[in-house]
């Protein structure tokens, strides 16, 4: 009997070594390797490899390949240089020519865009205005997202020129065109059903797996300048230890969205960080309907002002996040023209106090919470932990809070966007967004700040507010969208019922000898022609 | 005994239905869909009448019975729909992420199947010795290590110190293998050596085994025809139920190695909402225990004679 039970054993062993042998070569294109120079007989001329880490890569993040037109799997398309849009988003958010010679704003709905001459598709075929009106009239037709922002009502193409009429003024059409979803891809080739769109960019896909690896070849018909890097593979790796040591063997070159705690194994010579403050911020609103159990702490004045200063910013991004980050004054980096010239209160626990102490906050029965009118000084904090630092901001407030004598309960759940709709379950609720991603700062007004706004959960209401946002709305010049969206912010911030913390430092790591990978403010155009290796 | 088979393999089909009804409930209990995760995964800002109409398209404004029966009735069809998140049919995405579950499945049983039986036995005849003792103490120290824990070791000294394995899988195969079954087969064999200890222990202190030594049977054909014998019926039960639990994928052990398999993607469907996976997923663990315990039932009477199956061969 024994004697059987281990010959099966055996046998099944050796079954195993040979599927695992013959599976071996049928594996993904990271087999590859990671070397620079791997690849190639002794004969042929070595070809450049190159493997990239990224945990955001996958289905969950609607990225589930690269179709532009599909959710938001133009984020992958042209992060990965296989996709590019009409212009391109500028670190300072200023937009620049790039399949787009020019666009022109004719008049309040009618926008006149010239396409470049030289510039084709990966299979050779020239991109003319006839190409980017039919990539255009699928994306709006299949791409809900778009269809709202981009407001096209007609488009003429005529040679290399484009004209698109918007059945509403929209100042902000060519910012939106430089979204991921606006990627100009090969309509004639269509969505091919594993995803591979044909586009502009340096490198072209030739394998899409969801959640696992996207591949990609150098584009040799590349219209703007030399493509250094042979094949590259774009691994999804979900695990930040396993992003690390992926790093750490050599598996791949470069990673984008390494742990904040694993940074300091790459604080060496052996790597590179390529790093930019980016417009995603960690912020918070306060709760202020009437039915809010905590309304009558939350409409004083003086307790928003109180956590607005009793917060330190500082210290959150300098201990907490190992510095990889910046402290935010108002909802837009500085980097922005209309992220300048912002003021609010700073940390001050000790004015912050005495702004209590003055509205009648005290404690009086000496368990260092204060009290007025026999309620305790309480509030509810409401995040969500998918954002790493948001549970630690709420942590450190906790903490900072309850020195000047404020008690802090957090509810950190995956559930928030339910519980922040009921205007009873909390009294501030913290995330993290992306407020001007496209250069332009509208967005963030029209989603959480205005009447009219779906995620104004706290019931903030300012007759100025809406004003302005009426006025940011018709206007065109981007100067005067600055003043306007500058004046917005600082009526949030006089009102302290808006405390922004601070901004994301998004960093990428890459290997000593990796050249040409840079981080950009929009978080787009990370595989670009310039992409090299020693 | 061809009687009892079919008589469970149709208990499956209550079960089926109840399990399926039950995780439906229950997703819908958890509170969010879909749609909100969807938009706090991207910092989505978008209007309400899109999310009305990303709902409506889903079906998610119906009713809960509704949505269930919906999906029943496209399923007797054998449609099991596409996934929310991906737009993809679900069955070939579930088809596409078995064959690493089960590889993973077959190298971790075996590789605890070496570790576990042999030290198992091992630390029994060795009762009470130093080998005894390590072995023991090995097994407490594999017990309490968490798999994230061993998966991170394992990685540094394989991967990164000695390059023998790699870090993340470049697809199914042995060398991408090695790695994830070692780590599962760590926590299983610290488990089964005990359980191996015990049961051969027992066995030893049974009448049959001192006759034979009075009679002048070498001690060792007695362990491996009779001792061993005798204990097969707890090992395989043993290792029954964890192939049950191995084919329903090891969400932690798969995510750190970017392995691609079930349990990564039914975690992945739980924390999108994304019902049409989570009911494959459901279906498939029901049939897997259904089918691995109807399978183990049926090995007894090979196992053991004396063991009758369901009752009907008294």
């Amino acid at each position: 009997m024994m004697k059987k039970l281990l010959a099966i054993l055996l046998v099944l062993c050796l079954a195993v070594g040979i599927l695992a042998g013959c599976g071996g070569g049928s594996s993904s294109g990271a087999s590859s390797g990671s070397s620079a120079s791997s690849g190639g007989s002794a004969a042929a001329p070595a070809k450049k490899t190159f493997v990239f880490g990224d945990t955001t890569f996958n289905a969950e993040n609607e990225e589930p390949d690269i179709n532009p037109h599909y959710a938001y799997s133009g984020w992958p398309c042209i992060r990965y240089g296989v996709g590019e849009t009409l212009m391109k988003i500028a670190d300072d958010g200023t937009l620049q020519p790039w399949l787009a010679e020019s666009a022109v704003n004719v008049n309040e709905t009618t926008w006149e865009i010239v396409i470049r001459d030289n510039v084709c598709f990966s299979n050779g075929k020239k991109v003319d205005a006839a190409a980017v009106k039919a990539c255009f009239e699928h994306l709006i037709e299949v791409h809900e997202r778009a269809r709202d922002n981009l407001k096209i009502d007609s488009m003429e193409a005529d040679g290399q020129k484009l004209t698109i009429v918007t059945s509403e003024p929209n100042p902000i059409l060519m910012n939106y065109l430089s979204e991921a979803y606006g990627c100009i891809i090969d309509m004639e080739v269509g969505i091919p059903e594993n995803g591979c769109v044909v586009g502009t960019g340096p490198y072209v896909a030739t394998e899409v797996v969801t959640d696992d690896h996207v591949s990609l070849v150098k584009n040799v018909n590349y219209w703007d300048g030399e493509v250094h890097i042979d094949e590259i593979t774009v691994r999804t790796i979900s695990d930040g230890d396993t992003l690390a040591m992926a790093l750490q063997s050599g598996e791949i070159n470069a990673a984008y969205g390494m742990a904040y705690g694993s940074y300091p194994l790459f604080e060496n010579d052996n790597y590179t960080f390529t790093s930019i403050q980016t417009s995603r911020c960690f912020w918070g609103m306060a709760n202020l309907h009437e039915e809010n159990p905590g309304y009558a702490i939350m409409s004083d004045p003086a307790v928003r002002k109180a956590i607005a200063m009793g917060i330190d910013k500082e210290g959150f991004v300098n201990v907490l996040l190992n510095g990889y980050g910046y402290p935010a004054t108002g909802a837009f980096p500085d980097s922005f023209a209309f992220g300048q010239g912002v003021k609010t209160v700073s940390f001050d626990p000790a004015e912050a106090k005495a702004v209590l102490e003055a509205a009648g906050w005290v404690d009086t029965d000496g368990d260092g919470i204060r009290e007025k009118n026999g309620q305790k000084l309480s509030i509810r904090w409401l995040t969500y932990p998918s954002r790493q630092e948001l549970p630690l901001l709420a942590e450190s407030a906790q903490a900072t809070l309850k020195e000047i004598g404020m008690d802090v309960q957090i509810n950190c759940t995956k559930d928030h966007n339910s519980i922040r709709k009921d205007p009873t379950a909390w009294d501030v609720w913290f995330s993290a967004n992306v407020n001007a991603g496209l250069g332009d700062p509208a967005n963030f007004f029209d989603t959480y700040c205005l009447d009219s706004s779906i995620k104004n959960s706290g019931g903030h209401h300012s007759d100025k507010l809406e004003e302005l946002a009426v006025q940011l709305r018709g206007t065109f010049d981007p100067d005067e969208r600055a003043r306007i969206a500058v004046e917005m912010q600082q009526e949030l911030l006089d009102d302290n019922s808006y405390v922004f913390c601070s901004f994301l430092r998004m960093s990428m790591i890459m290997q000593k000898g990796v050249t040409g990978l840079e981080a950009h403010t929009c978080d787009f155009y990370e595989l670009t022609a310039d992409l090299d290796i020693a | 005994m061809k009687h009892y088979a079919v008589k469970r393999l149709l208990q499956l089909i209550p079960i089926l239905l109840a399990i399926t009804f039950l995780s439906y409930g229950m997703m819908r209990i958890a509170g969010s869909d879909v749609v909100e995760q969807k938009m706090e995964n991207t910092s989505g800002t978008v209007s309400q009448e899109m999310i009305d109409a990303a709902r409506e398209e889903l079906g998610l404004d119906k009713p809960f019975i509704v949505q269930y029966f919906t999906w029943l009735g496209n399923l007797l069809r054998g449609d099991m729909g596409d996934s929310y998140v991906s737009g993809k049919p679900v069955f070939s995405t579930f088809v596409s992420k078995l064959p690493a579950t089960l590889l993973l499945t077959f190298v971790s049983i075996l590789l605890t199947v070496v570790i576990s039986i042999p030290l198992g036995i091992w630390a029994a005849v060795k009762q009470n010795t130093a080998t005894d003792y390590v072995i023991r103490v090995a097994s407490f120290i594999g017990n309490s290590l968490p798999n994230f824990f061993v998966s991170l070791l394992l990685m540094y000294l394989f991967a990164i110190k000695l390059d023998w394995f790699p870090v993340i899988s470049k697809g199914i195969g042995l060398q991408s293998v090695a790695l994830p079954s070692f780590t599962l087969a760590i926590a299983m064999s610290a488990k089964y050596l005990r359980q191996v200890r015990a049961t051969v222990l027992d066995e030893l202190s049974k009448d049959y085994v001192l006759g034979a030594k009075a009679r002048g049977v070498k001690f060792s054909t007695t362990m491996i025809r009779s001792v061993l014998k005798a204990s097969l019926v707890t090992i395989i039960t043993l290792l029954t139920l964890s192939i049950g639990s191995l084919l329903g994928g090891t969400a932690i052990v798969e995510s750190i190695f970017m392995w691609d398999g079930v349990g990564k993607m039914a975690v992945d469907a739980i924390n999108m909402r994304d019902y049409p996976i989570i009911q494959a997923y459901v279906m498939w663990m029901a049939i897997i225990y259904v089918l691995v315990n109807l399978i183990t039932d049926l090995s007894y009477r090979f196992l053991d004679p004396r063991i009758r199956l369901g009752g009907i061969e008294q």
